[in-house]
């Protein structure tokens, strides 16, 4: 059926409703994560599939322990020394996200041989500190494991 | 800023440090982080000590 715009601006030949279901894959709208133009606006070469970030946070844990930025997090619950939760704004779909880390140590210390690590909070089970909602850490020195509050800690998660 | 602070059932004490990017109030905050039952106070970060070098000695008060 034509259009027709008769001389009163009476449009006629257009009906209402929409297409389909499945009449425009999501290929065909470049929705998906992985399509081509998608991969090609995130500098993402090859067929790897990608995986976002789904939350991330910078904080500083010394002093008035402040955060910086983030995304996903409604904050951080510090705990204790070099003892943190990281709270998720909207839930992780299970337990089972990946979760990456590091932290730049208090800059008092000036030997760089004794380096700061993120590590699962490690003293109870996997499921007491990875939920759906939150994650707990520690920073503690590489060569004795004893807690420290660094300046910078950044986390991030995927899955 | 405000914290959120309750209690550790070692008897210890959480702060919650909410970020600035989150559009939650802090009391949705509370409710989401501090685990059912245990009371807490809203305080302001200036309430919190700068001096972390007896972090792990702080402990929980009823009191104002």
């Amino acid at each position: 059926m034509s259009i027709t715009i008769s001389g009163d601006g009476t449009i006629t030949g257009i009906s209402s409703g929409g297409l389909n279901d499945g009449i425009i894959t999501d290929d065909e709208l470049n929705l998906s994560a992985n399509a081509s133009n998608i991969k090609t606006a995130l500098n993402a070469s090859g067929t790897a599939p990608i995986y976002a970030c789904r939350a991330w946070v910078n904080f500083n844990g010394t002093g008035t322990v402040a955060i910086r930025a983030s995304g996903n997090v409604t904050g951080i619950t510090d705990n204790g020394t070099g003892d943190y939760t990281v709270n998720f704004a909207t839930a992780m779909p299970d337990v089972d996200y990946a979760v990456t880390g590091t932290a730049m140590r208090n800059s008092t210390y000036a030997s760089d041989a004794n380096p700061v690590v993120v590590a699962l909070k490690s003293n109870t089970t996997y499921s007491d500190n990875a939920t759906t909602s939150s994650f707990s850490i520690t920073t503690h020195w590489s060569a004795d494991a004893s807690n420290q509050d660094p300046i910078a800690v950044c986390v991030a998660f995927f899955r | 800023m405000n914290r959120i602070i309750f209690p550790k059932t070692d008897g210890g004490v959480s702060v919650f440090v909410p970020s600035p990017d989150c559009d939650l109030t802090i009391e949705q905050m509370a409710q989401q982080v501090v685990p059912e039952s245990t009371p807490y106070k809203i305080v302001d970060e200036s309430e919190i000590p700068s001096d972390r070098t007896f972090r792990d000695a702080w402990v929980w008060s009823d009191n104002d």
